[in-house]
């Protein structure tokens, strides 16, 4: 029986009735993986460690959540004695002596970390085009972009190679490329998932969320993602829900809020069309819709890329080819051994995000930039705070359009930033945000976002489960994957 | 935004920046600020900077020890390294 687009319970079940072994899953995988090698979607398979713990599986009883259930993890997070690049040539080398707490937990459960995925350098991208390691293909079709940062783990999500990948959402990472490849994705809270193992990006904006076929999916995955961490001070010593628990209570009754600003006359008419079909059809699932007001959101982008790069030129200070990654050749004293290696060893993207960030924190200006653009920040969630007083959640677009062709965003970088427009609002408030399928536009999917209140992911989930039990969006697959 | 003040970001960046990109660097990054410039315009008096969207952070601990040294494995994956340090070009003479 093929596996092929199957959801985690689907495997679930399979394994439970031993319709398949664990060590045939794991094998039917790496198939589909190296037939498909020209998604690109990995960077680096952990076949071997792979088969022997499939192999383990079927030999002793085991009580984790998700045993066996294959996830290819995004190389953002550093995985234990396997390679960890995080799309980047500085760390091309570089391997992490330790997990993650996202991969341990994950692991812990039963999951079995098959590789690792292509992203943007530094996850700093929306195209997945500035990976040292090359483009990842949409597997909607030729050319196309899977979005990104994430884009390797949604393309294989998308492939139906494996049914869960793990993404980073900093401005719309795990819910750009989500939409761009018609699955879900959930970016929580912050704090919820830990950040401790998770190469650093943008420190108060970056979380750690599921990327699967369906909300269900996201929902089992997120449980175990969860956790308390001492090692992350931004972790959130909250109760942990079930999320699984409440994803068939009906919806009826759930106030649902429209942003005023944003403006979506601007948008391609299908990408209206088909946000208006998805309103009708909560609107038949009882839901109701309230007109909202965010009066600063529109200044989410330019904030975001005051914050981000400030962040990011700090974060990525660590990157000097003294502790651990590349080195540059025979330099000819310290000075020289950082500004070889980096210049060598980063990319465009990320050598323009490390300037803007230097310039917004340096002397005399970072007042008039990064301090300013902080109290912007503030604006815009105590916006959200407002509104989620009168609504339960907010929908919107996740993107502004259905997937494009690499390369067509030109060399213009405000035209690609802009892509993130209706995802960077969620990550500057804190706030739990996911994107599901909800139409195709020429053939290729296009995805809805919904926005929750802090800490309130159960709702989201409940939301988006309800919309897939009654449509198939999420259920298309793209033509043309080898099985 | 001017070549001379990309030479002093990038030099504070540790960054040497491709003198036939130099033109599009500063382009670049003139367009970004420009495009960020617009912040300008919002009344932020009395507005106290947001940080994190977490307000309550930095929990403290007791303070026990809760991880082993791992000294060797660190030095090993390295660049270069001896027994005991990550070893750079010397430093002083």
């Amino acid at each position: 029986m093929s596996i092929q687009y199957k959801s985690i319970k689907e495997l679930k079940n399979m394994l439970d009735d031993r319709v398949i072994s664990h060590t045939e899953l794991i094998q039917e995988t790496f198939l589909n993986i190296k037939n498909n090698s020209g998604l690109n979607a990995f960077i680096t398979l952990n076949e071997e460690e792979s088969i022997k713990k499939a192999d383990n599986l079927d030999n002793i009883l085991s009580s984790g959540s998700l045993a066996g259930i294959p996830i290819a993890q995004k190389d953002l997070f550093c995985t234990k004695d396997l390679k960890t690049t995080c799309g980047s040539n500085i760390l091309s080398n570089f391997i992490p002596p330790y997990s993650a707490t996202v991969i341990e937990n994950l692991e812990n459960a039963g999951c079995i970390s098959v590789g690792k995925t292509n992203m943007d350098e530094f996850a700093m991208g929306s195209s997945n085009e500035t990976s040292f390691y090359g483009n990842v293909q949409n597997p909607w079709g030729e050319n196309l972009v899977p979005g990104g940062s994430s884009g390797g783990s949604a393309a294989a999500v998308a492939a139906g190679i494996v049914p869960a990948a793990t993404g980073t959402d900093t401005g719309g990472s795990i819910r750009q490329p989500a939409s761009l490849c018609g699955i879900s994705g959930l970016k929580p809270t912050y704090g919820r998932v830990s950040r401790w193992g998770m190469i650093a990006f943008a420190s108060s904006l970056d979380q750690a969320g599921p990327m699967a076929r369906t909300a269900e999916d996201c929902a089992l995955l997120l449980n175990e993602m969860c956790s308390h961490d001492e090692k992350d001070t931004t972790s959130i010593d909250e109760a942990i829900p079930d999320f699984t628990e409440n994803l068939n209570s009906s919806i009826q009754g759930l106030k649902i809020g429209l942003v005023k600003e944003f403006d979506l006359s601007k948008l391609d008419n299908n990408v209206v069309e088909v946000f208006e079909e998805s309103k009708k059809h909560y609107e038949s699932l009882g839901a109701e819709f309230i007109e909202i007001s965010l009066p600063n959101i529109s200044l989410s982008v330019p904030t975001y890329y005051v914050v981000a790069p400030a962040e990011c030129s700090s974060n990525l200070s660590r990157f000097d080819g003294v502790k651990f990654g590349k080195r540059c050749d025979s330099p000819k004293d310290l000075e020289e051994l950082y500004i070889k290696t980096r210049s060598e060893g980063f990319g465009d993207e990320v050598k323009r995000r490390i300037l803007i960030g230097s310039y917004v924190l340096s002397a005399g200006f970072y007042d008039a930039y990064y301090k300013k653009a902080q109290q912007v920040r503030r604006l815009i969630k105590n916006d959200f705070d407002s509104a989620f007083k009168s609504v339960d959640i907010i929908m919107s677009p996740t993107t502004r359009g259905a997937a494009f062709e690499a390369g067509s965003k030109g060399d213009d970088p405000i035209q690609m930033y802009l892509e993130d427009l209706f995802t960077i609002p969620a990550n500057l408030a804190g706030l739990p945000a996911m994107s599901i399928p909800n139409g195709m536009i020429n053939n290729k999917p296009i995805g809805l976002q919904l926005i929750g209140n802090f800490l309130d992911e159960s709702r989201l989930l409940q939301a988006a489960h309800n919309f897939q039990i009654s449509t198939d969006w999420h259920l298309k697959t793209p033509k043309g994957i080898k099985s | 935004m001017d070549k001379k003040t990309v030479t002093t970001i990038a030099h504070l960046s540790r960054l040497s920046l491709d003198e036939k990109n130099e033109d599009k660097i500063t382009k670049d990054l003139e367009n970004i600020i420009k495009f960020v410039d617009q912040l300008d315009e919002v009344n932020t008096k009395n507005v106290e900077p947001l940080a994190s969207p977490l307000e309550k952070t930095a929990k403290t601990r007791a303070d026990n020890v809760t991880a082993k040294n791992r000294k060797e494995i660190f030095l090993e994956r390295s660049p270069k390294s001896n027994d005991d340090y990550f070893l750079v070009p010397r430093v002083v003479e």
